[in-house]
């Protein structure tokens, strides 16, 4: 039933996509023909005048302006911006969710008094926080943040939780005979047992958020990548604002595949 | 003085109710013993190595090491466990370290141990390697590497070869022999083995049916290393088959189908 409610709250999308390690030169080239074939698509559909370029440029354009606003500091720092709070708004969660989806992981009293709370909390949108959070802290950073995090929240407390609770029992045996101090256990066991698991939760906390942030740049115009988007929309210089969606993209698969990629393969040394 | 005394150790289940799972269980262990403890499968042999570990409370009776009360986990008492429970996101090496660890002895301090017990175990060239690539044997040598890296009195062994096939176990069974005789240290083993009892015990604990009282203690004293085709062995595994068979019995009365399944699972197991 946990489980459940848990898969409810993101989009099988998210659920689905998944680090695949390419396997030869031959698959590498294999996946790159659909991009290739939409993008060239695209590039002709533009080209052959059928719709206005105004509207959908073509992706040489965008690619284009993509560059040159990337040689602009105002646009770098625009994406700078929107990530910083993302990785702020996540690592707020990360402080806050871990350690008591730990001690509920850890105590069936503390995990039955707190987690239905969290689920009840966690099944309402999320995003209807934010016109009180703009109201309570301005339409600031701060907002963002704090959005951010209560979204990520969510995806590492079950997790993190469901990582502990999977920990076998003879383990904690084991640490009890060897005389393991209570910091000894978070250190030693606790938490190098939970990094499967808390890597899952932050890699779905990073595709959530990511979204969400876009949406209240978007909706509350706070400065970063999607007003950016959505004032480039206004100023009818699409391929600016599609510059900017390239650069999302192109940033978090950067991320996944670097950062999220790099601790999965070292996870799977041993797990 | 005797290096453990178990004292009338009983254990009720947590409500109390029931015929519980021990019942005055006395014994004692003396300095280099190597003690097995057989009995029916369910009757408290694990719960019993549980409590002399610490790791569980008896409901009355105590169990004293040195004369001085066992009431949790001690340094001179350590534990080979029957699934291994290695940590999977340490190597071997750091595995074998993790009691040391926990105990701040110095990094290289700690290596030179454990590197001399990869040794002892026939692990070198092994240490780096996580424990998803071994085999349960080699899962099983770490275990007791670990165990021994914090030079204890006392080397707890909870079913350490039923995890493993057959063959490795008998070999590792020879290596334990050898491991207790080189080191002195004290073994107790809980199995539902009866010739791997034989085999590697000085003496035998036999426990009766639930709740489970001590139904006899058979010094074996046969020559190491000990042939389980010789007619001394054969006569021992006998007897102790005997007991345990009349102990079914008894069982049998009061829990007709579950005894029923035992002694056959017994026979099965015991068949040449």
């Amino acid at each position: 039933m946990q489980k459940k409610s848990f898969r409810g709250r993101f989009p099988a999308k998210v659920l689905l996509v998944r680090f695949t390690p390419l396997r030869s030169m031959k698959d590498r080239l294999l996946c790159l023909l659909p991009l290739a074939t939409v993008l060239s698509g695209w590039e002709l559909l533009s080209a052959s005048g059928l719709v206005r370029p105004e509207l959908v440029p073509p992706p040489s354009r965008i690619l284009l302006t993509l560059f040159c606003q990337l040689n602009t500091a105002s646009f770098v720092l625009t994406v700078v911006r929107s990530f910083v709070n993302l990785t702020l708004g996540i690592l707020l969660a990360l402080f806050t969710a871990a350690p008591l989806a730990i001690c509920a992981g850890l105590r069936r009293r503390v995990d039955s008094a707190m987690t239905p709370s969290i689920m009840l909390a966690g099944s309402l949108p999320d995003l209807a926080l934010l016109p009180l959070l703009v109201m309570w802290f301005g339409e600031g950073s701060l907002a963002v943040i704090l959005m951010a995090g209560v979204c990520a929240f969510f995806p590492i407390y079950f997790t993190v939780r469901e990582g502990v609770r999977s920990i076998p029992g003879e383990y904690f045996q084991v640490s009890s005979i060897f005389h393991s101090g209570r910091r000894d256990l978070l250190d030693k066991l606790i938490l190098p047992a939970i990094v499967p698991q808390a890597i899952t939760g932050l890699r779905l906390a990073f595709d959530f958020v990511w979204e969400v942030i876009l949406a209240i740049e978007i909706i509350a115009q706070v400065a970063g990548i999607g007003s950016f988007i959505n004032t480039s929309v206004e100023h009818q210089s699409v391929d600016a604002a599609f510059a900017g969606i390239f650069a999302i993209g192109i940033l978090s698969i950067l991320v996944d595949r670097c950062f999220f990629g790099f601790l999965e393969e070292r996870v799977k040394r041993w797990a | 003085m005797e290096l453990m005394q178990v004292e009338n150790v009983s254990k009720l289940y947590q409500e109390g109710r029931g015929p519980g799972v021990l019942k005055d269980v006395s014994f004692d262990v003396h300095e280099e013993d190597f003690l097995g403890i057989v009995g029916p499968s369910g009757c408290g042999k694990s719960t019993l190595l549980r409590i002399i570990a610490g790791l569980d409370r008896p409901s009355s009776g105590h169990v004293l090491l040195h004369g001085r009360e066992v009431s949790g986990p001690e340094a001179r008492i350590s534990m080979v466990f029957q699934s291994w429970a290695l940590f999977p996101w340490r190597t071997v090496i750091q595995n074998i370290e993790y009691g040391l660890e926990l105990r701040r002895v110095p990094k290289a301090e700690r290596r030179t141990v454990a590197k001399a017990l990869v040794k002892l175990v026939g692990l070198a060239g092994f240490e780096d390697v996580y424990p998803k690539r071994l085999s349960g044997g080699m899962k099983q040598r770490v275990g007791i590497a670990r165990a021994l890296a914090v030079d204890p009195e006392i080397v707890l062994m909870d079913e350490a070869f039923s995890s493993i096939d057959e063959y490795t176990a008998e070999v590792l069974r020879s290596e334990v022999a050898d491991i207790w005789k080189e080191t002195g240290k004290t073994f107790i083993l809980v199995t539902h083995s009866l010739a791997e009892a034989i085999q590697l015990a000085e003496r035998v604990l036999v426990l009766s049916s639930r709740p489970a009282r001590v139904k006899s203690l058979l010094e074996i004293d046969l020559p190491r290393p000990r042939d389980p085709e010789s007619p001394e062995f054969v006569k021992i595994h006998k007897e102790l088959f005997t007991l345990l068979k009349e102990e079914l019995e008894t069982s049998l009365v009061r829990h007709r189908l579950r005894g029923v399944k035992e002694l056959q699972e017994l026979s099965d197991l015991e068949r040449p």
